[in-house]
C-alpha cells in the first residue's frame, strides 16, 4: 500500500515538475501577490502619523488662531501644508475645486476675526469666574458670537481620513483656547494679587499614556501586526488553498485520459490514489510557505517594508499550523476534483470558491475591520481558521492549546472533504 | 469452476442511471484459459461495458463475475493483480516519459525498480520505442502511443489480458506490430478478451468470435480464421445484427 501511495506522490510531482504553466500559478504568483499586495496596503497598516496628508490653507484671521491652527497641523505629522493666504490668494471656486478634485485632500479656512472672537470669549469666560468669587456678578460680560474654521474635505477620502483631520482640528483648537484662558486668568489673577507670575502652560501633561501589545514586550523583538505581518501568512494561505486549481484540475484530466478507466482495474483503491495526490501537493504547500516566508524575510525589505519577523517564534507551532493548513487545502482540491466534470469547472469554480472564501476569511483584509454580519459569515471559512492560528503563532505569541480552536475545526474540515472525495471516486465504478 | 476457465460470467446485467435500457442484458460467458476472443458488435452494442465490468471498472446491476476463481467484487486486488487491460482511449500520462508511466503502472502492481526496470527495457524494445523512451510522451505519435498502451498492461505478465479496440486510428505499421505482439504472448499461453470493428483482425487473431448486439450475445463463431475469411464473418455478423446504422 505504501508503494502505491509512493508511486502516486512521485507520479504527481513529476507531472507538476514539467508543468510550467502550473508551477507559475503556484509560485510565482503568490510571490508576486504578496509583494504587491504588502505594498498596497502597507498604508492602511501603518498609524495614520505616518501618511501624508495634503492640505490647502486659508487664513483669513491673521492672527494667533490662524498662526496657531497651522503650526498645530504642521507640528502634528501627517499634514503637508499649502498656504493660499495673501499673495498666494486664490478665488471660492479655485480653492473648491483644488479639494473636490482631490488635488488636495482638505481645504482649511480660517476665518476673519477669529482670534478677536477667542480672545473675547476667553476674557467673558475668566470675568464671568472671578466676578462669582467676588460676588459681582454685574461684571460678568455676555458670551461672544461664535466662529468656524471651514474644513473641505475630498469627497473621495474615507470616514477615518476625515475623522483624523477633526480630531486634529478639535485638538489644536482646544489647545488654543485653553492657552488663552489660561493666559487671562494669570493676568487677573496678577491684577487682583498684584504679584508677577510664570502662565500656566498647557503642554505640561501630568497624565499620559503608553502602549504596549498584549503578549508582547514593546522593546522586545516581535511586532504588531503590520503589512508584512499580515499579508505573508494571508497569501500563502491563500496560495495553498489556490492549488485546488491544479489539483482538481490534474483529477478530471486524469479521469478523461482514460488513465482512471486503468487505475480502477489495478490494485489499490481510491484513498490510495487521494493519500497520493494529497501528500504531493502537501510537499507543494510546504515549500509554497517556505518560499513565501522566506519573501517576507528578505524581498519585502528591499521594497521598503517591514521584514517578516521569526525570531522567538515556536517554529514546531509554525510548522504545524503550515501542516493542518496545507491538508485542509489539499484535501479541498481532491474534493473539487472529485465533483468537477470539466477542467475547465474546476478550474472556475476551483479559483473563484478560493477567492470568496479568502475574501470573507479575512485574507485581503483582516476579518475585525470587517461589519459585524461578513465578519460572523467570515469565521465560517476555513482561511480564516488558517488566517486565526498563523496570527496565534505569529503574532499573539500563543500556546499550543490556543491552536486548538482553529485547527480542530480545519481538521474536522479536511476529514469531511476526504470522506466525500473517497465516496464520490468509489462512486465512479458503480456508475 | 469447470477446469480450464479463466473468466464465468453470469446473468450480466448493466443499466446506466441515465439509460432506460440495459447497456448489457443478461449475459452469460465462459472464456477458457489460453483463448483468444474477439467480441465483436455495432457501435453501442454494449462492448466496452461488458468489458468494463469484466475489469471491474464498473459495478454490474446484477449477476456475477469470476476471474480464476475470484470474483470482481469480492476480491478485486486479487482479480487486478491477474489481469491486464488496454482500454479504449490512450490510459497514460502525456507528461511523463514512456519509462516514467512504465514505472508508475509497474510500482501499482507491487514490481520492484529492478523488475520495473528490466521489463521496461524488454517491452520498449520489442515494441519499438525504447530508443525515445526517455520522451514526454505527448511528443509521440498516435501509433507510438497505442503501442505504450498495449505494452503498460504487460507490464507486470498478467495471465489474462483484456483489449478494448487496441489498433483503433493508428497506421498499418502500428498495428502489425500490436498484431504481432498478441499472437506472441497468446502462443505463450496469455488468455486474452478483445472488442474490435475489424472483422479481418478478428479473422486473423481470434480463436473464437462472440457477436454482442443490444446488450446481448445474438451468435458465436468457433475458429473465424476457418470459416472462409473475413468476408465469410461480416456476412454472418450482418446477418445476426442487421444493416441498421447504429450512430444516427
Amino acid at each position: 500500500m505504501l508503494t502505491r501511495i509512493g508511486a502516486h506522490i512521485r507520479k504527481e510531482l513529476l507531472m507538476l515538475r514539467r508543468d510550467r504553466g502550473g508551477l507559475a500559478l503556484i509560485y510565482l504568483m503568490p510571490v508576486c501577490l504578496v509583494c504587491i499586495m504588502a505594498v498596497v496596503q502597507d498604508a492602511p497598516f501603518r498609524d495614520f502619523s505616518e501618511k501624508q496628508v495634503h492640505v490647502l490653507f486659508r487664513d483669513h484671521d491673521g492672527g494667533a488662531v490662524g498662526r496657531g491652527i497651522r503650526q498645530g497641523l504642521e507640528g502634528a505629522g501627517p499634514f503637508a501644508i499649502t498656504d493660499v493666504t495673501g499673495d498666494a490668494a486664490m478665488t471660492e471656486g479655485e480653492f473648491l475645486e483644488r479639494v473636490r478634485t482631490g488635488e488636495y485632500q482638505v481645504g482649511i479656512t480660517v476665518p476673519a476675526k477669529a482670534t478677536m472672537v477667542l480672545n473675547s470669549g476667553s476674557s467673558a469666560a475668566v470675568e464671568r469666574l472671578f466676578s462669582g468669587l467676588s460676588g459681582d456678578g454685574a461684571l460678568a460680560r455676555e458670551a461672544p458670537d461664535s466662529a468656524f474654521v471651514e474644513v473641505l474635505i475630498d469627497p473621495a477620502v474615507k470616514q477615518a481620513f476625515r475623522e483624523l483631520v477633526h480630531s486634529h482640528l478639535e485638538r489644536v483648537l482646544a489647545v488654543l483656547g485653553s492657552e488663552r484662558l489660561l493666559i487671562d486668568m494669570t493676568t487677573r489673577l496678577q491684577q487682583l494679587t498684584d504679584k508677577e507670575m510664570e502662565p500656566l502652560r498647557v503642554q505640561e501633561q501630568f497624565i499620559g499614556v503608553r502602549q504596549r501589545m498584549a503578549g508582547t514586550e514593546l522593546s522586545g523583538s516581535r511586532v504588531a501586526a503590520d503589512s508584512t505581518q499580515h499579508n505573508v501568512p494571508a497569501w500563502t494561505i491563500f496560495a495553498m488553498f489556490f492549488t485546488v486549481v491544479l489539483l482538481a484540475g490534474n483529477m478530471v484530466k486524469e479521469r478523461d485520459s482514460g488513465c482512471m478507466v486503468r487505475l480502477l482495474t489495478m490494485p489499490g483503491g481510491a484513498s490510495e490514489r487521494i493519500a497520493g495526490r494529497m501528500a504531493a501537493f502537501l510537499l507543494v504547500c510546504a515549500s509554497q510557505a517556505a518560499l513565501l516566508f522566506l519573501v517576507g524575510i528578505q524581498v519585502l525589505p528591499l521594497l521598503g517594508l517591514a521584514p517578516l519577523n521569526l525570531i522567538g517564534v515556536d517554529l514546531i507551532m509554525l510548522l504545524a499550523v503550515t501542516l493542518v493548513v496545507g491538508a485542509a487545502a489539499t484535501s479541498y482540491g481532491v474534493l473539487v476534483g472529485s465533483f468537477s466534470t470539466t477542467q475547465q469547472r474546476a478550474a472556475v469554480f476551483g479559483s473563484t470558491s478560493v477567492v470568496i472564501l479568502s475574501a470573507i476569511g479575512g485574507i485581503w483584509v483582516p476579518l475585525y475591520i470587517m461589519p459585524d454580519a461578513m465578519r460572523a459569515f467570515g469565521r465560517l471559512s476555513p482561511l480564516n481558521w488558517s488566517m486565526e492560528a498563523y496570527n496565534v503563532v505569529l503574532l499573539r505569541d500563543g500556546r499550543f492549546g490556543e491552536l486548538a480552536p482553529f485547527l480542530l475545526p480545519l481538521l474536522i474540515f479536511t476529514a469531511s472533504c476526504i470522506l466525500v472525495a473517497i465516496l464520490a471516486e468509489r462512486s465512479i465504478a458503480r456508475r | 469452476m469447470e477446469q480450464g476457465v479463466d473468466i464465468r460470467v453470469r446473468g450480466l446485467v448493466k443499466r446506466y442511471r441515465s439509460s432506460t435500457v440495459n447497456a448489457v442484458d443478461g449475459i452469460d460467458l465462459d472464456v477458457r484459459h489460453g483463448e483468444f476472443l474477439g467480441l465483436l458488435g455495432p457501435n453501442g452494442a454494449g462492448k466496452t461495458s461488458l468489458i468494463s465490468i469484466i475489469t471491474g471498472a464498473r459495478r454490474a446491476t446484477e449477476g456475477s463475475v469470476r476471474i480464476l476463481e475470484r470474483d470482481i467484487v469480492a476480491q478485486p486486488d486479487g482479480v487486478h493483480a491477474a489481469i491486464g487491460l488496454v482500454p479504449q482511449d490512450i490510459a497514460l500520462y502525456e507528461m511523463l516519459t514512456a519509462r516514467e508511466n512504465l514505472a508508475f503502472f509497474g510500482r501499482l502492481h507491487g514490481l520492484d525498480a529492478k523488475a520495473i526496470r528490466g521489463r521496461s527495457d524488454q517491452l520498449l524494445r520489442r515494441a519499438g520505442l525504447h530508443e525515445r523512451a526517455d520522451e514526454r510522451i505527448s511528443r509521440w505519435s498516435g501509433g507510438m502511443q497505442r503501442r505504450l498502451n498495449l505494452i503498460t498492461a504487460l507490464l507486470h505478465e498478467p495471465p489474462i489480458l483484456f483489449l478494448d479496440e487496441p489498433t483503433v486510428g493508428i497506421d498499418v505499421q502500428s498495428r502489425a506490430a500490436i498484431w504481432g505482439l498478441l499472437e506472441e504472448i497468446n502462443r505463450a499461453g496469455t488468455t486474452i478478451v478483445y472488442t474490435s470493428h475489424h472483422l479481418e483482425e478478428a479473422e486473423r487473431l481470434c480463436s473464437r468470435v462472440v457477436i454482442v448486439d443490444h446488450g446481448r450475445i445474438v451468435g458465436e463463431v468457433e475458429r473465424p480464421g476457418a470459416q472462409g475469411g473475413a468476408a465469410r464473418l461480416e456476412e454472418i455478423f450482418l446477418g445476426l445484427t442487421g444493416t441498421e446504422y447504429r450512430d444516427r
